[in-house]
């Protein structure tokens, strides 16, 4: 039993601890020293100035629109991504002629690159673009909406345009959770006469509850931290409606604030490691084995 | 066993930091390097954005040339376009500069630190022999090198075909401009095109018009605002201009979906005859004629109020040596070869320039910039857009300004909002005042 827990020995991690150090940990620490800098473009000497750049964070109009809508975004893209991502995955596990054509129809935009899904995606959401002529067409009139230029939904048309790209890659992880779970289980359950729904709630859920969790954590780690499909497809605008944290961060780098830059940047990497872990740690906790 | 596994790892350990310091230590010996191996040449290292590689500065026909007369070459860094600033800032900051580079005066006032990181050529050959020493110069100093002194000049980009067809004149008011407009519109074509997804492209009515009424009413306006004597937001006449331009907007003179319109569908739409005018400078008129030159498209002030004055834009497309350039001297030289005589001359012509070089003649210039010379250039009827006297980055304002068509601010809340933005820009370069 020994050999197999110590298969590898420990200083085989050195390389890749290293790599790791010399590109993540160590400017990950001098990042933190200088967001409390007035590091600038201009400056020939940097102070140090405390607390003042993340006073300035919590003080700017924009920059608390852009934490609300890195948060609209990250909420709205989890919970998109895991119920489709879900349905999908049940869908596409049953006996169906087309499945394996249907799995790689769904799974193909997570391929795409995100200026493709731009190109592709700016006119069709114009005002008199594919989606809203298609909406008249069918009667729905007052459902058209200036998807990419109307400040109020702007964010939510971005998210949605991440769900469509995305829930492929989530139903790839959700198809093998489900593959995973003995069939003896529903059989079983329906020998003591549970309908679908009930084997859905009592079987599936709690031994999905591994992919659930890697997928939830990815997702809302990919949401706090989203830039490029708000990047290529508003660029943050019209004004600064769609702006999230890192464009924000790209902003402040632009106009050559890069202390305030990298404390914005700090505060992004705090918020999803204060985030992350503790909501790892709790479903790691809820996980069943079979 | 062990002893394996141990050497394998301390190989890999070794491999991946080898693999790492030579990452760091060729981006620092690459210049010289480059020197050495070439027996007696240098090389001279000029940077400059990806969308300027037509500049005629560096025609490879010339950089042979120069490298047959002094055997120094010129090795061209292309930065992507949109990280152009990003990139030089680094460089300049970390002492990693390039022996010249090419960039707009204006922005490098603002973005690349002037005063900090490049050199002054006030005593170098060529400057005696300048006829605008103002476009090159900045803070009192000659800061940068062309032989061009055309500015661009910005207005109204309007296709004189069509005014012609629908008998319409040149408007000189606002009330007359809508009329047009009007006019325009019943005839079936968009009468202005708005590609306003671009932000800045909102900036070209209030940034001539701002600076025009600024020159007409209030002189010392501007030098106050740069002061902190004054505000943005309490010079009504600044929130009129914006309003002015919104109604020709709310007025459906205007593409359907300008926050979905880009300037990159500018040069199809006039040649595809679908709009009539454009709120831009010359440079699109001279993009529309290379690719069909039967189109007559001209320039006229924006007409804000009676009798403007035509926008004139800080000159573009300088060269400027850094002060930690490592070939200081072989970066003057290029300097000096570019100012020679015949290559100033041949320069200018093949670009249609107007000639900086008291003893350089300015050929034959295109139709429309002809016009531009004989009916504003000459008579001084021009007046420097606001963005020359900016010593701050404007790109919140241009977003502000795409705000004020999304329905999100108002023509006074975009200023307001300026003014907020201005301050803490303008505190955070240290002006003196904020």
């Amino acid at each position: 039993m020994k050999i197999s827990k110590r298969l590898y020995p420990y200083y085989m991690i050195w390389p890749a601890f290293l790599v790791y150090s010399v590109f993540f940990v160590v400017p990950a620490i001098i990042g933190l020293y200088y967001s409390f800098t007035d590091w600038r473009l201009d400056r020939e000497v940097i102070r140090f100035i405390g607390w003042d750049n993340f006073r300035t964070i919590f003080t700017d109009e924009t920059l608390i629109l852009a934490l609300k809508n890195t948060i609209i975004f990250a909420i709205v893209t989890v919970i998109g991504k895991n119920l489709l991502g879900i349905a999908l995955a049940i869908g596409l596990n049953m006996k169906l002629k087309t499945r394996n054509l249907l799995r790689a129809v769904f799974y193909s935009p997570s391929i795409l690159s995100i200026l493709v899904i731009s190109i592709v995606f700016t006119p069709m959401l114009r005002t008199e673009g594919m989606i809203n002529r298609m909406l008249s067409a069918i009667g729905l009139d007052p459902l058209t909406q200036a998807w990419l230029t109307d400040p109020s939904i702007v964010i939510w048309t971005i998210a949605a345009v991440s769900i469509w790209q995305h829930v492929g890659f989530q139903m790839a992880i959700y198809l093998a959770g489900l593959q995973s779970i003995s069939k003896d289980y529903y059989e079983a359950a329906t020998i003591d006469g549970a309908g679908p729904w009930r084997s859905f709630i009592n079987i599936t859920l709690p031994l999905l509850l591994p992919a659930i969790n890697i997928n939830l954590m990815l997702t809302l780690i990919g949401g706090l931290k989203v830039f490029s499909e708000v990047f290529v497809l508003t660029g943050g605008g019209p004004g600064n409606a769609s702006q999230v944290v890192g464009t924000i961060i790209l902003r402040a780098f632009g106009e050559g604030s890069w202390g305030l830059g990298t404390a914005i940047n700090t505060l992004l990497f705090a918020g999803v490691t204060l985030i992350s872990i503790p909501l790892l740690i709790f479903m790691r906790r809820r996980e069943v084995t079979e | 066993m062990n002893n394996l596994k141990n050497r394998i790892a301390a190989c890999l350990a070794a491999i991946t930091l080898s693999v790492s310091l030579a990452a760091c230590s060729s981006g620092n010996s690459g210049g010289s390097a480059d020197n050495s191996s070439n027996s007696g040449a240098s090389t001279i290292e000029l940077a400059i954005s990806k969308s300027s590689q037509d500049s005629a500065f560096v025609d490879q026909e010339l950089l042979d040339e120069f490298e047959k007369q002094t055997n120094i070459r010129v090795n061209l860094q292309l930065l992507p376009a949109e990280q152009t600033t990003t990139v030089l800032q680094t460089k300049l900051a970390v002492g990693e500069t390039p022996d010249i580079v090419q960039y707009n005066l204006a922005s490098a006032t603002t973005d690349l630190n002037l005063e900090r990181n490049f050199e002054i050529l006030d005593n170098e050959a060529w400057v005696s022999r300048l006829q605008n020493k103002e476009v090159l110069s900045a803070y009192g100093h000659v800061y940068s090198f062309h032989v061009s002194q055309d500015t661009g000049m910005q207005g109204v980009v309007y296709n004189k075909d069509m005014f012609e067809e629908l008998g319409l004149s040149v408007p000189t008011n606002f009330e007359e401009f809508l009329a047009v407009c009007e006019q325009i519109k019943a005839a079936g074509i968009t009468p202005v095109f708005m590609p306003f997804k671009d932000a800045w492209a909102a900036n070209v009515w209030p940034a001539a018009a701002f600076a025009d009424y600024a020159a007409k009413n209030d002189p010392t306006l501007i030098e106050d605002l740069n002061a902190n004597r004054r505000n943005w937001a309490e010079i009504p006449a600044f929130a009129d201009i914006l309003k002015q331009q919104y109604e020709v907007y709310e007025k459906g003179y205007t593409n359907a979906d300008i926050l979905s319109d880009s300037y990159d569908m500018a040069v199809g739409k006039f040649l595809n005859k679908e709009v009539a005018m454009m709120f831009m400078g010359d440079w699109l008129i001279e993009n529309v004629a290379e690719k069909d030159p039967s189109i007559h498209l001209g320039l006229f002030p924006i007409p804000y109020a009676e009798g403007a004055s035509l926008g004139a834009s800080p000159l573009g497309g300088q060269l400027f040596i850094p002060k930690k350039a490592k070939h200081m001297a072989e970066a003057k030289k290029f300097l000096d070869f570019l100012a020679s005589k015949e290559m100033a001359q041949e320069m200018v012509n093949e670009q249609s320039y107007v000639s900086n070089f008291s003893d350089v003649t300015t050929p034959e210039l295109p139709e429309y910039k002809q016009e531009i010379v004989e009916k504003y250039i000459t008579p001084q009827n021009t007046v420097l857009t606001t963005d020359a006297h900016m010593l701050v980055d404007r790109s919140e304002l241009y977003r502000y300004l795409q705000d004020q068509f999304a329905g999100g601010k108002t023509a006074e809340e975009v200023l307001q909002a300026w003014d907020e933005k201005f301050d803490q820009l303008m505190k955070d370069k240290g002006i003196a005042g904020f």
